[in-house]
């Protein structure tokens, strides 16, 4: 397995106030899996999908990545692990504000040895036309696919979305969408989203439903349905 | 290796926030400059004031003698391992009140650097020192006449043109006489004439000074003092001396190049402060910016920059600003400001003329340390605020102690004051910072302010506070004393007496005798005068009774009572109980005195004893005095057996010099004082709009006006900066007095008090004031242009 999650807890507060977030979660993804966590508002998702980008730890259990734990990890190394396999997408874009389209994505190329070609990806996400254009002269859907190329330059081994369509349209929810299909097929990375759309599940090879800080249950779907052809 | 893209904004950013970087680079920029400036013409002058003493050929010492020296005296002298150098002068009182000290144009020694003009050529014209010519406003065509000459047509030897403005290398400090607490260039002068006309001045208007150069010239400090010591002695047998001045003793020839030393060091402290002030204004900035920017910068940290990588990009823009702001200072201090640098010494100084010279240290001083400090402050800043986890900086928690919940205030309180004071709990930190600006700019603006009225009222308080109105010190003629001649002695010193005896009513009889601070005192050394007064003075009031020490006897067995002068006892902090030791001026011996008050003089440092006391501890005999006091000018003496009168004008040279070579450093200081004001407020204030732009707009959309809003947003800012700016006042006021009694002490002889008058608060709380609305002006604009649809941005 490319990604193993074992036995991951996790737990915030103290005495009284203490809420366990996560309550021992384990979970395996091959190379170029596209997973789905879904669940309520407080459900850990969020939590798990962090640990497992390494901006926040779990209190106890293991991740494996390729074969390399992260459990003793320290703070830089911890750094170094993003910058080698992660990319990262948000539900806010955060996108650096004085700089154009292709500088927000040549940010992301910067960390990488095997960066994608920018201009390529400028057309893919079909941001060419907008690459000299600062954030602020951007709608919110060319905002999030900037982000997306941003994450994706650095043609990471996993990509971690949180929520990446939260904040938009029907309509440009499911362009961003095909546009992580087609990236998840063309550069072949491992995929994590979590959302609240059950719709999306349908696009995914495997789903983990999360309610209280456990998986109530996975389903791994024999066919994924592509985004254009979701509803919600 | 790849180019850092996030480098791509750093043009952007100083394009964005113009007027923060260009107010920070303007202040850095006029710092470095004028520091550079004053590090390089001092450097300059320095090295030339150093060069001087063998392109000049300066003296080792000079001694005074009564009359001209015989040919033995001459060979006698110079087999010490001496050349010797005929340098007489003549002193004339000028119709302008000032004295001129006239020399003939030397060609051996102390030789004479012409500064502009030409030297005389014949009998009638003159070079005058050119420092001595811009304070008395006199420039080369003019003419000057001796006071002797009166309304008549002068006679030859009583008016000169002036064809030429000199500098004497024996002079580059305008001391008329070495024991002087301070130099005087507007009453004091020296110049040069022919040969021709100095043979015209009668022989008994002279003086007959000698200067002399070691034939092996002594190769250390030490050993220059050692062979001055011994040399005195040496002469002594030989030759009856009036005045004997080594050069290391010479004030008139060390004092500028000490001075230019010293000065130094306080130019490198104010670059420093500023250099610090700034990096921690930009460290608030910085502060600023990563709040603002801390969902982007936690996701730079979820894609994998480093802490490191974050921290240099962030510190970069505050180093470039710095080192552009450094080599922009330096290259106005090595043109435009090193001018106005050694402007202000030769305001001061009388120095030869000077070659700009690179000065490799200054260039380090000016812009690797500011980078160096820069670098610090921000990268501790950065470190500090870059510490959190991508997570935190992702979620904005941006504290580390999160607030559990507002703290509570009275719903009594004004809705607008409660809001203001939420703004104020808000922005604390920025607050603490401006804090410590002002009170960096308060020291800075009172000591600009109050020195210049602090010299005012030295004036006013001396004046005030004479002891007599004159004051007359006999000279006894040394014949009087020559112990190979007693017949011949024993009758001049009577004829002294009788001759010195006189009927002005109003004169009184005191005795004097000048000790000196101990040679192990931590301090400055100076000369103490110690007054023996009569019995119920008129003058000198509550001088305590002789009598236990007259019946003790010796001196060893009690120690006399004294009272000291309030400049005693302010400057070394002595007051009545306490215990002083004096010692000998040209002697090892020491005394002893008990303080039993101290007397409102502040003139002086000075000792007062009853006059039988005072003959009695020196041994001066029963009789012994040494001059009058007086309030109507005394005139049936004969003024060669008076060797000098003490009045206000004498008095009060130092505050006058004080205030002409320190006049236009005060102005500069001031401007610093204001400037770092004006920064600090518009930075700090900048930021409370910038990080309240949503709440600005959307109280906007809710119907307030920019007048209410700024009342709510500027008007902490106003509080803050009064509160600030009064309850600094009394700490600066204590700290620069306190500063300013060390460095007299450590600097200075005599005392002057940084007197800080109702007039120098008001003037600051005006400065303050004035700028501070200058800046609110400004920002009040900025919320004005506050957009409203800045509350529908950005909203996560």
């Amino acid at each position: 397995m490319f990604l193993e999650i074992k036995q991951i807890k996790k737990a915030f507060g103290q005495g009284d106030s203490r809420v366990e977030v996560l309550r021992g979660i384990n979970l395996s993804l091959k190379k170029g899996e596209f997973c789905v966590l879904l669940g309520p508002s407080g459900s850990g998702k969020s939590t798990l999908l962090n640990i497992i980008g390494g901006i926040d730890s779990a209190d106890s259990g293991e991740i494996v990545i390729d074969g390399e734990p992260m459990s003793h990890m320290k703070e830089k190394q911890l750094t170094m692990y993003r910058r080698k396999h992660l990319g990262y997408i948000f539900q806010m874009y955060n996108l650096i504000p004085n700089l154009t389209v292709r500088e927000n994505i040549e940010v992301g190329a910067y960390l990488s040895d095997k960066a994608l070609d920018v201009d390529e990806l400028l057309r893919l996400l079909g941001l060419w036309e907008h690459r000299g254009k600062v954030p602020s002269q951007l709608s919110g859907g060319q905002q999030q696919r900037t982000a997306i190329g941003r994450a994706v330059v650095k043609n990471p081994d996993i990509l971690l979305c949180d929520e990446p369509t939260g904040a938009l349209d029907y309509k440009t929810s499911k362009e961003i969408l095909k546009l992580i299909e087609q990236v998840n097929k063309t550069y072949g990375n491992t995929i994590i989203m979590v959302t609240h759309n059950d719709a999306i599940k349908f696009m995914a090879d495997t789903v983990v439903r999360l309610r209280d800080g456990a998986i109530r249950d996975t389903v791994r779907n024999e066919r994924r349905v592509s985004a254009e052809e979701l509803e919600w | 290796m790849k180019r850092n893209p996030l480098n791509n904004r750093f043009l952007r950013d100083l394009r964005d926030d113009l007027g923060k970087y260009v107010v920070i680079a303007l202040l850095m920029i006029f710092t470095i400059g004028f520091v550079s400036g004053f590090l390089v013409a001092d450097g300059s002058m320095v090295r030339a004031y150093n060069e001087s003493f063998t392109k000049y050929n300066v003296e080792d010492g000079n001694f005074r003698i009564q009359r001209r020296m015989n040919k033995a005296q001459w060979k006698s002298i110079e087999g010490l391992g001496l050349y010797l150098y005929e340098l007489f002068y003549r002193e004339f009182e000028l119709d302008n009140g000032s004295t001129l000290r006239v020399y003939q144009n030397r060609d051996q020694v102390d030789l004479v650097c012409l500064m502009e003009g030409e030297f005389p050529k014949k009998p009638g014209e003159i070079a005058i020192d050119r420092m001595y010519a811009e304070n008395n406003g006199l420039k080369v065509g003019d003419t000057i006449r001796a006071a002797a000459a009166g309304d008549e047509e002068p006679k030859p030897g009583e008016s000169w043109q002036i064809t030429g403005l000199v500098a004497l290398s024996d002079y580059s400090t305008m001391f008329s006489d070495n024991n002087d607490t301070m130099f005087d260039a507007l009453g004091f002068g020296v110049a040069v004439v022919t040969p021709e006309e100095f043979a015209q001045y009668p022989e008994d208007t002279l003086y007959f000074n000698y200067a002399w150069k070691y034939a092996d010239p002594p190769k250390t400090e030490a050993e220059e003092n050692d062979r001055g010591e011994d040399l005195v002695k040496d002469l002594s047998k030989e030759i009856r001396l009036e005045n004997y001045i080594p050069r290391y003793a010479n004030q008139a020839i060390r004092f500028a190049g000490e001075d230019m030393g010293s000065d130094r060091a306080m130019m490198e402290l104010l670059l420093y402060i500023m250099m610090v002030i700034i990096a921690f204004v930009f460290g608030v900035t910085i502060s600023n910016t990563i709040s603002q920017e801390a969902p982007v910068i936690g996701t730079l940290r979820a894609m994998g920059f480093t802490k490191g990588e974050l921290v240099r990009h962030y510190m970069a823009m505050p180093l470039i600003v710095t080192l552009l702001s450094a080599l922009v200072g330096n290259i106005l201090g090595y043109t435009v400001l090193k001018n106005v640098c050694a402007g202000m010494y030769y305001n001061s100084y009388s120095l030869t003329k000077y070659v700009t010279v690179w000065n490799a240290d200054a260039f380090v001083r000016t812009t690797v340390f500011p980078i160096v400090i820069m670098a610090v402050v921000t990268w501790g800043v950065l470190r500090w605020s870059l510490g959190l986890t991508p997570l935190q900086f992702l979620r904005r928690q941006l504290r580390r102690r999160q607030m559990k919940r507002a703290f509570p205030l009275s719903v009594r309180i004004p809705f607008f004051d409660r809001f203001r004071m939420r703004v104020i709990a808000q922005n604390l930190p920025n607050y603490l910072i401006l804090l410590v600006g002002i009170f960096f700019a308060n020291i800075l603006l009172i000591f600009g302010l109050a020195l210049p009225q602090a010299l005012d009222h030295y004036q006013e308080v001396v004046e005030n506070n004479l002891l007599s109105k004159h004051q007359y010190i006999m000279q006894i003629p040394l014949d009087a004393m020559d112990e190979d001649h007693k017949l011949v002695s024993a009758f001049r010193m009577m004829e002294f007496v009788s001759e010195t005896e006189t009927e002005n009513e109003t004169a009184e009889k005191f005795s004097a005798y000048v000790l000196r601070t101990p040679t192990d005192s931590p301090y400055h050394k100076e000369d103490v005068m110690v007054y023996g007064v009569q019995a119920g003075s008129r003058y000198v009031s509550g001088v305590p009774a002789s009598e236990g020490f007259m019946q003790k006897g010796s001196a060893a067995e009690t120690y006399p009572e004294v009272l000291i002068s309030k400049a005693y006892s302010d400057k070394y902090d002595v007051f009545a109980g306490d215990r002083i030791e004096l010692q000998e001026k040209y002697g090892e011996e020491r005394y002893t005195f008990l303080v039993k008050g101290v007397y409102d003089y502040q003139a002086s440092i000075c000792v007062f004893m009853e006059q039988k006391a005072l003959n009695k501890c020196f041994d001066l005999g029963k009789d012994y005095f040494s001059g009058y006091f007086s309030d109507t000018p005394i005139t049936d003496i004969d003024v060669k057996y008076i060797g000098s009168q003490i009045n206000l004008e004498s008095l009060t040279k130092v505050s006058r010099q004080l205030k002409i070579s320190m006049g236009s450093m005060m102005y500069l200081v001031d401007f610093f004082a204001v400037a770092i004001f004006m920064v600090l407020i518009y930075i700090l204030s900048k930021i409370i709009i910038e990080k309240n732009a949503q709440s600005i707009s959307m109280a906007k959309i809710l119907g307030y006006t920019g007048g209410e809003i700024g009342k709510l947003y500027i008007r902490s800012t106003t509080v803050v900066y009064l509160v600030c700016f009064v309850a600094t006042i009394p700490a600066v006021s204590a700290l620069i007095r306190y500063l300013m009694k060390v460095m007299i002490r450590l600097e200075m002889t005599g005392w002057i008090e940084l007197y800080v008058g109702n007039k120098v608060y008001v003037q600051m709380l005006a400065l303050g004031v004035l700028s501070y609305a200058v800046v609110a002006f400004f920002e009040y604009r900025k919320i004005n242009k506050v957009p409203m649809d800045e509350a529908l941005k950005n909203t996560e």
